[in-house]
């Protein structure tokens, strides 16, 4: 049979099926990208920072267990048998990694709790369990694992999305690496968020103004990768309805307004820095919200693309 | 130490492997009946879907699905020009490819989506919880979960069992029973291949040079998803019938997947060192 221009396949029916997956996963995967960058970057401050540093950028360890908290019920929400919940940890399948995300959310939200709970009592919050507290919450040991089992969580989401085959989210290999950067970001805007409402001293907001700087670049460099990687599939996501909120939001919002308002934010200080470094964390976070959103919005509009599921498995 | 983890993790003994079970799907034998939907629908009491026109051919099934486990296509290609000899009609009964290497089974993080000691992949459904990840996993679009709010196994993951409970019983899988020309044969796969590779010579051999097997050890489209155990013989491209080439296995590419997500973390990490680090205490 020759071949018939522009008709391909069976009509133009869908190869694959579009996901089932509602409002809550995009959430989720916001959330939990959140709290992993804020238990991390609080973290980091706490390892490797100044005193100062250490007092002043706690605050990610009370964000990481707000964070934290609603993704579990969210996850439940989201199944089609709630209570069936529990099934998900009868078996490790890390090779899964719906079942890899489920174990590290099921370990890291104790963690992330055990550890703000112990800040509390560092800050002479809970008078009555301090001292226990500070028997049984190791500080270190405590932000080690919760530091790995949050870049799991961050590191995982994308994975899973791409571990399909819905083309706009397996075609790219960036797309774990860009939710992990978006997360990052994410959670370190709100430490930096957190710390401009708690009146901190200018030197921890500057030093952590350039590590945010440094991971919204990353994040600028990996959705232009993934953009591109993707190529045809990626229309629904660059040139479709979800155009305007994936360049304006995700990308505009989200890096490219970070990058110069930090950069503004290097050489001020005082009330000015505290209003640049504000509007820049939100900012941030508002932009990791649509990426996950436009991102997860387009994989139901790609699985109708049957030109792009045959270029896939080609 | 280790029995009790497997009871903890639910590692029972697997049953005896009963050998590799699977469809051959002549379609060249294929005449539109959709004996084979029906007779899926009855045997495994399956809810109709209603009774949608889709104004394509005499395909009104639209898709496989959770409640549609045989599907027949109708592909018309009468328009392509005036030439009456270059004009046919193909008929192709779409089913659960029971992949050796199966997508949806490697997705599922609960352990419901088993092999079953015919080599088949089932849903094990008093285990599935709804995550839905199998769903877009799967690179042929079989597998869906039914609605939350239906009345069928509401809120699981559904596909073909290869009528897992008639292979209990040594029964032939409803469809493949009531097929009236035997364009569903059901067999031992190895055998099956056997007479897919014959009947494949006896075509060409008739002139009929657009035959194909797909999902065959040797084909392209296995590279992935390994043999498929219900494989087809098809009178045009894979595409035509809305397969895809080369059906893409998940587990292939994740690792460089994680690659990057890992390469950001530990980037991330460094920077901060870096940048708290100079004020070190």
């Amino acid at each position: 049979m020759s071949e018939r221009p522009g008709e391909h396949g069976y009509y133009d029916y869908p190869v694959v099926k579009r996901p089932v997956w509602t409002w809550e996963i995009p959430v989720y995967f916001w959330l939990g990208g959140i709290g992993s960058g804020a238990f991390i970057t609080s973290s980091l401050a706490q390892r490797f920072g100044s005193e100062e540093d250490a007092r002043s950028l706690a605050d990610g360890f009370y964000i990481a267990a707000a964070a934290l908290l609603p993704c579990t019920p969210l996850l439940i929400m989201d199944l089609g048998r709630a209570d069936r919940f529990h099934h998900m940890l009868r078996v490790f399948k890390p090779l899964s990694p719906m079942n890899l995300g489920a174990w590290t959310l099921a370990m890291f939200t104790p963690v992330a709790i055990a550890r703000a709970a112990a800040l509390a009592a560092d800050r002479g919050l809970l008078p009555r369990v301090a001292p226990m507290l500070t028997a049984l919450v190791p500080r270190g040991l405590s932000e080690l694992a919760g530091s790995l089992l949050g870049i799991t969580l961050a590191g995982y989401t994308g994975v899973l999305l791409a571990a399909t085959n819905i083309p706009i989210w397996a075609k790219s290999k960036l797309l774990g690496g860009l939710f992990t950067a978006s997360a990052l970001a994410s959670g370190s805007a709100a430490v930096s968020l957190g710390a401009t409402l708690r009146s901190v001293e200018d030197a921890p907001l500057h030093r952590l103004s350039k590590i945010e700087s440094a991971v919204s670049l990353a994040e600028l460099a990996l959705v232009a990768g993934y953009v591109g990687q993707s190529g045809r599939a990626g229309r629904p996501l660059t040139v479709q309805r979800l155009a305007l909120p994936f360049w304006l939001g995700a990308v505009g919002a989200g890096t490219v307004l970070p990058l110069l308002l930090h950069r503004l934010a290097a050489t001020r200080s005082g009330a000015r820095l505290r209003r640049l470094s504000t509007l820049a964390s939100l900012c941030a976070l508002g932009g990791s919200l649509a990426l996950r959103w436009t991102v997860f919005e387009a994989g139901k509009e790609s699985a109708n693309d049957q030109a792009a599921s045959f270029e896939l498995s080609s | 130490m280790i029995d009790s983890y497997r009871r903890l993790m639910n590692l029972q003994k697997q049953p005896e492997p009963r050998g590799l079970k699977g469809f051959f799907t002549d379609t060249s034998l294929c005449i539109g009946c959709k004996a084979c939907e029906v007779a899926c629908k009855q045997w495994n009491q399956l809810p109709a879907d209603g009774y949608a026109m889709t104004g394509n051919s005499y395909d009104n099934t639209g898709a496989l699905g959770a409640t549609t486990w045989r599907h027949v296509e109708f592909i018309e290609q009468v328009k392509q020009n005036g030439n009456r000899d270059q004009q046919r009609w193909l008929m192709m009964s779409d089913v659960c490819k029971h992949c050796a290497n199966a997508a949806c089974l490697e997705a599922c993080p609960t352990g419901s989506l088993v092999r079953t000691e015919f080599g088949t992949v089932y849903i094990q459904q008093d285990i599935c919880n709804g995550c839905g990840f199998c769903v877009p996993a799967c690179p042929f679009g079989v597998i869906d979960r039914a609605p939350r709010d239906g009345q069928f196994e509401a809120g699981t993951a559904h596909k073909c069992t290869l009528c897992y409970d008639r292979l209990k019983d040594d029964m032939t899988p409803a469809c493949a029973k009531s097929c009236p020309t035997a364009s569903i044969q059901f067999g031992d796969v190895a055998e099956l291949q056997q007479r897919a590779r014959a009947r494949l010579g006896e075509l060409q051999a008739r002139g009929e040079t657009s035959a194909r097997l797909y999902g065959m050890p040797e084909g392209r489209e296995a590279a992935e998803v390994g043999p498929l155990h219900a494989f087809f013989l098809l009178l045009d491209k894979p595409a035509a019938y809305n397969l895809p080439e080369v059906p893409r296995l998940p587990r292939k590419t994740m690792g460089e997947r994680y690659r990057w997500s890992a390469v950001v973390g530990v980037g991330f990490a460094l920077v901060g060192a870096l940048v708290f680090g100079r004020r070190s205490r």
